[in-house]
């Protein structure tokens, strides 16, 4: 089991001025490590609209590499714009993964529309930076992982990762949109596709993690690192139905992995939980795991699944 | 080419159709056997939630004489998509072709959006009946929007050419607002995409390969090819992408040839047909099908309204040359 120490709150949207379109919020975060800091990008909302609708942006923070609580600058605008008329991302950009290569910085991001029977749909959109990771441009205004037979709606919760000379994407597809008190609610699986380019996909078209607390268990934010001769997964889960309160809300599952494929679920060995009280004491969810100068690091979403920021926890002794 | 009509031979409304559908025959697309031909064609029921509209696809059974129907289909061909899927508001056209013993069905799935009003994406359903009741080989769809097609990627038709599927098919270029008070249009195009299996499928990736005639505001839809010797002849229809529900700005079917698959001359003075005078056609035409029986050529096509009376019947004098 791992031992992972919490360190607390890093972030609170609440407390940035002059964004409008960061009001609450601060999801999904995904680190992109600098000389001396660490950018971290997470998804954001304006305030909601008259009919209490969001969207969503995606935009960073940098945090001072010697003191990751300290924050160092936010940026002055999302990293990406909404799209256009009845494309896939014209209702939000969320969540982000961001992925150095080379002179680039790559962003693979989830795409929202609104749809009349389901509240929305979502699939998997492409940015690149040449600057850093300040400004990205969309590789196009449709999206490069899309719905398929078996992955019908919802492709969501990219992570992009480099692996053995390819590109591997983790991510999460609807299997079903159940009625929970006449609302539906979408139940979504682990999966996961491969590349050569980073922009045409072989999907695996597997379940990669089983599941455990009901068939319809939703599982989101597969955060895969390599450590010590073997894939680690972190990732979050929850019931299908009411789980917006400590209940049934996210917790963080484990599973391993020494082919990428094939993934053995262990959630006895995530260590990590909600807390008695506080922040993170109703719900934890979205672990990105992150390596830095000799620490490995976990940073996640507390209570209402990250309205009010995200906090970092520190492994203490090793992945293996 | 002279297409000479034979008029209006199917009105929806003088038959009972499943899933309570009352109006509408569009986009008619004809599975030949010995002694008969089943014409496949998507018509409409209203959904009680909210009265809109739902497109079912039905068939009607016709002598070869393509004059003395025989029976309409008495149960649901293919059932809606489910909830939040690509196809659950209707599939309006489908394209069917024989392969094997099986019949594929590529469906074109209709969703509601908030913003805009619909998105679509080709399904695949296969027939192991013979054409009577087809089956989903997944809840979502084969082809959908990608990179430089964002949006409305449907009304395919597919051909195996040697051992390649071919598929033609449109793709949303985008919504525009040709109006403050208007709602947003949308403006789409045809391309083309193979396949080895007819289920995974490489397009050419927003390569339009039909030209423009009406401006880059045009709309194509339908495309339907037929080879006679050796040279590929498309139809497809073509309309303004704002006013277009009269006589004016309404669709006109065109025409486009090939001899290599990749390279399309359009040249819709060869088309053969155009609206008529007077009648059920008169305002526009549109959703051509072309097919071949016993030696003949014939054109199935829509009318006014695009189909909400019925669909006609065009035979070609001489030869597709």
């Amino acid at each position: 089991m791992f031992k992972w120490k919490k360190l607390g709150k890093v972030f609170t949207p609440q407390k940035v001025e002059g964004r409008s379109w960061l009001k609450e919020f601060a999801q999904a975060p995904a680190s992109l490590v600098f000389d001396d800091f660490v950018r971290v990008y997470f998804s954001c909302r304006p305030s909601a609209d008259e009919n209490g609708q969001y969207v969503s942006y995606s935009a960073y923070i940098d945090l001072d590499r010697a003191d990751l609580f300290k924050v160092r600058h936010v940026s002055e605008q999302p990293i990406l714009s909404l799209g256009g008329l009845g494309e896939f991302d014209e209702f939000g950009t969320y969540p982000v993964s961001v992925i150095r290569r080379g002179a680039e910085v790559r962003a693979y991001y989830a795409g929202w529309s609104r749809c009349e029977s389901v509240p929305f749909n979502v699939a998997i959109g492409l940015a690149i930076s040449r600057d850093g990771g300040v400004t990205f441009t969309k590789l196009g205004n449709g999206p490069i992982l899309s719905y398929s037979p078996d992955e019908p709606f919802v492709l969501s919760g990219p992570k992009i990762r480099w692996f053995n000379d390819a590109w591997y994407l983790w991510y999460i597809a609807g299997r079903k949109w159940k009625m929970v008190d006449e609302r539906a609610e979408p139940v979504y699986k682990i999966r996961m596709a491969s590349s050569s380019d980073g922009i045409h996909w072989n999907k695996a078209n597997k379940d990669l993690i089983e599941s455990r607390i009901e068939e319809d268990e939703a599982q989101a934010s597969p955060d895969v690192f390599y450590a010590n001769g073997k894939y680690h997964m972190f990732f979050c889960y929850r019931y299908s139905s009411h789980y917006r309160g400590k209940e049934n809300g996210y917790r963080i599952g484990y599973a391993s992995s020494t082919n990428l494929i094939d993934w053995v679920r262990d959630d006895t060995k995530a260590g990590i939980d909600v807390s008695e009280e506080g922040w993170d004491a109703e719900m934890i969810s979205y672990p990105h795991v992150f390596e830095l100068d000799g620490e490995t690091y976990l940073a996640y979403l507390g209570n209402q699944v990250g309205r009010y920021g995200f906090g970092l926890a520190v492994l203490d002794g090793k992945l293996e | 080419m002279k297409w000479k009509k034979l008029g209006k031979i199917f009105d929806p409304t003088q038959h009972k159709l499943p899933n309570d559908c009352t109006h509408f025959a569009q986009s008619p697309q004809a599975l030949v056997f010995r002694d008969f031909v089943r014409i496949y064609f998507s018509t409409r029921s209203i959904d009680k939630s909210n009265g809109k509209y739902l497109s079912h696809i039905a068939f009607v059974d016709m002598r070869k004489n393509l004059h003395d129907i025989i029976r309409v289909s008495e149960k649901t061909v293919i059932p809606l998509g489910k909830l939040g899927c690509f196809d659950e508001h209707g599939i309006f056209p489908m394209n069917v072709m024989r392969h094997g013993d099986a019949v594929y069905g590529y469906t074109c799935g209709w969703n509601r959006r908030i913003s805009v009003s619909v998105d679509t994406a080709i399904g695949l359903a296969i027939s192991r009946d013979d054409g009577l009741t087809f089956q989903r080989i997944g809840d979502g769809p084969v082809m959908a929007a990608s990179l430089h097609e964002p949006c409305l990627v449907g009304d395919c038709f597919v051909k195996v050419i040697g051992d390649v599927f071919h598929m033609w098919y449109i793709f949303g270029k985008g919504w525009k607002r040709f109006s403050a008070e208007a709602p947003p249009d949308r403006i789409y195009k045809i391309s083309h995409a193979v396949s080895t299996d007819g289920i995974h499928w490489i397009k050419e990736e927003a390569r339009q390969i039909i030209a423009n005639r009406l401006g880059a505001d045009e709309s194509q839809a339908l495309p339907t090819v037929i080879e006679i010797d050796s040279k590929y002849h498309m139809f497809f229809c073509y309309r303004y992408s704002s006013d277009y529900r009269g006589r004016e700005n309404g669709y006109r079917i065109g025409y486009a040839s090939s001899t290599n698959l990749t390279d399309w001359v359009r040249d819709d003075a060869k088309a053969g047909i155009d609206v008529s005078e007077e009648g059920w056609d008169a305002e526009m035409i549109s959703y051509p099908h072309v097919f071949a029986l016993d030696g003949k050529t014939y054109l199935a096509y829509l009318g006014n309204q695009v189909g909400r009376h019925g669909f006609g019947l065009a035979e070609l004098d001489g030869k597709l040359a």
